[in-house]
């Protein structure tokens, strides 16, 4: 374990700005606050999604799996919920679990492939996956109609004592915080994973999976928890959402847009990192708000222009804009190599 | 004296094409063994077989009276073999420590004995105590050969199988890295060296074997080899 003290002190000083957000955006711009908290929100679980790809993606397993694992946790709290009278909550730990046993079973089958092999066969577990969600009973699964999915939390409106949207501020503020807890969980696996002998193991397989092998690194077994770990972090949030959103479609649960988002944003803001795709995370969701009110219809041509000029400007995202900035400030040579 | 390395029959192949079909050779504990021959003759496929990166296509491959037969790379480490890859292989983007701890991370014996190791590597080269907490990235061809060389030691080695380690080096930093491979074999530790710098490479050997074409044809001491006429027109030009 190396600096993990520093970077725990840092998640507590996050976790307890982030508490005390919704609130002070509640001072400052009273109804606004609701449509603020929504934005945030869906930055942060931008940033849960980007952040499980990324750690998945340190032992070089480019996965188009997550919208998999994401759909997983969704229909594991749904079909719970409409089965038996289980406790809400229970759903979101346990679409956790799901996604992690899919995963590992997804990443047995692929451990031997590379590339754009892995990759196809990760997309096409998927598209599998929807299928048979899609085939399974209706009673169960709900078919192409989906299933409706209570809501976690149900403000009551108290006439006299608040005002109508202070009820929607509610919901949304207790949405923000679980939001908040998954990416705090998401960040403390990050951490523990750059600051610990993961750190090295998973560097190696990404890199050289012969010099991975020669330090004595189990491949397999490296990449399998880094599966695990990814997929769970996802399976939790696709189990929040699907509370949060109120239903869950075949279609739109398992979308193609889930895995493109959680590869896209640790990649605008700085692969193999912990700050990347947070930072990536909140530069995508304020571009995409920004064009969106600023072009309506047509924002999505100006959303492709920004990612392709990101990605031929800033390669290493960010994250590597920030640091080649700060060496240029000390006059410093430019940054090493991954693997030499 | 006993035996630290016996390959028999030894077959390796890339795919369908196939680099050797039947090398035999032994080392002996304590030894200093040189392969040398030129690019392509098959000297690092032979290091790559023995510590299982490639798969045995035929004989066998016993270390320390173990067959390592159906052992993955992960455990031939584990029974004593530590291998420095060609091209050094380090990760750029860590610390000189982090790069070195790596070697014991995953090896929990070695662990044990982390601290006393990486004291015995920063002896043998001071240079890397010195940028401990400097990037592997930044560091010199020299120092990065000194790191890789650190990293395997780090496993507790009793058999080390170092794969050219001159390559792209100065004669001067060439003579520091032979002079600790020869530190430790003085220090217990078996060495297979496959090299290209002939010369001072047998200069170091207690044995050596020419590799051509995938079969050993020559087997002597070091010093014998460098002065057979056939090494000296085929690789000393002279």
């Amino acid at each position: 374990m190396r600096r993990i003290s520093y970077d725990l002190l840092f998640v507590l000083l996050a976790a307890a700005l982030l508490f005390f957000l919704p609130a002070t955006l509640k001072a400052l711009y009273g109804k606004a606050s609701v449509s603020y908290l929504s934005l945030l929100i869906n930055a942060t679980g931008l940033a849960i999604l980007a952040l499980s790809w990324d750690i998945l993606a340190r032992t070089g397993q480019l996965s188009l799996a997550h919208a998999a694992f994401y759909g997983a946790g969704a229909y594991t709290t749904a079909i719970l919920l409409k089965l038996a009278d289980w406790p809400l909550w229970l759903g979101i730990p346990l679409g956790g679990i799901v996604a992690v046993l899919l995963a590992l079973l997804l990443g047995s089958v692929t451990l031997r492939l590379r590339g754009i092999y892995f990759a196809i066969a990760t997309l096409a577990f998927a598209e599998v996956l929807k299928a048979v969600v899609q085939q399974l009973p209706t009673r169960i699964a709900g078919g192409a109609a989906g299933i409706n999915v209570a809501a976690l939390f149900r403000p009551a409106f108290i006439p006299g004592e608040m005002e109508r949207w202070e009820v929607a501020f509610l919901r949304n503020q207790s949405y923000f915080l679980v939001y908040v807890g998954i990416l705090l969980l998401s960040i403390l696996v990050s951490i523990l994973v750059q600051r610990s002998r993961l750190k090295p193991a998973f560097t190696a397989i990404r890199t050289n999976e012969e010099v991975a092998a020669v330090m004595g690194v189990k491949p397999a077994r490296y990449k399998l928890l880094a599966f695990a770990l990814s997929s769970f972090l996802v399976g939790l949030l696709g189990a929040s959402e699907a509370h949060r959103i109120g239903s869950v479609l075949p279609d739109e649960t398992f979308g193609i847009g889930t895995t493109v988002f959680a590869l896209v944003t640790p990649i605008f803001g700085g692969l193999y990192t912990t700050l990347g795709p947070i930072l990536g995370a909140a530069g995508l969701a304020s571009v995409e708000e920004l064009l969106r009110r600023t072009f309506e219809e047509g924002y999505l041509i100006g959303y492709g222009i920004v990612l392709v000029a990101s990605i031929l400007f800033m390669p290493k995202g960010i994250v590597g804009l920030i640091d080649s900035l700060k060496r240029r400030r000390r006059k410093l040579p430019r940054s090493a190599e991954e693997a030499v | 004296m006993s035996t630290a390395l016996k390959v028999e029959g030894l077959a390796a192949s890339y795919g369908k094409i196939q680099v050797f079909w039947n090398i035999s050779f032994h080392v002996d504990e304590g030894e200093f063994v040189t392969i040398i021959g030129a690019n392509g003759a098959g000297k690092t496929t032979v290091l790559k077989t023995i510590s299982g990166l490639i798969p045995l296509r035929g004989g066998s491959v016993q270390a320390f009276g173990k067959s390592l037969k159906g052992f993955s790379a992960a455990k031939i480490v584990r029974a004593g073999l530590g291998h420095v890859p060609e091209g050094r292989q380090l990760f750029g983007l860590m610390t000189v420590l982090e790069n070195i701890e790596s070697g014991a991370d995953y090896l929990p014996e070695a662990r044990k004995e982390a601290a006393k190791t990486k004291d015995f590597v920063y002896k043998l080269f001071p240079r890397l105590a010195e940028r401990e907490p400097q990037l592997a990235g930044t560091l010199s061809g020299g120092e990065l050969q000194m790191l890789a060389i650190g990293r395997a030691l780090m496993s507790k080695p009793r058999l080390l199988l170092v794969d050219e380690p001159s390559l792209g080096l100065a004669p001067a930093l060439t003579k520091t890295v032979f002079g600790a491979l020869q530190q430790i074999n003085k220090e217990g530790v078996t060495v297979v060296l496959v090299e290209q710098n002939v010369q001072q490479s047998l200069k170091l050997a207690d044995r050596a074997f020419v590799l051509e074409n995938g079969e050993i044809i020559k087997e002597a001491s070091g010093a014998k080899l460098l002065h057979d006429p056939d090494v000296q027109a085929a690789y000393l030009s002279i």
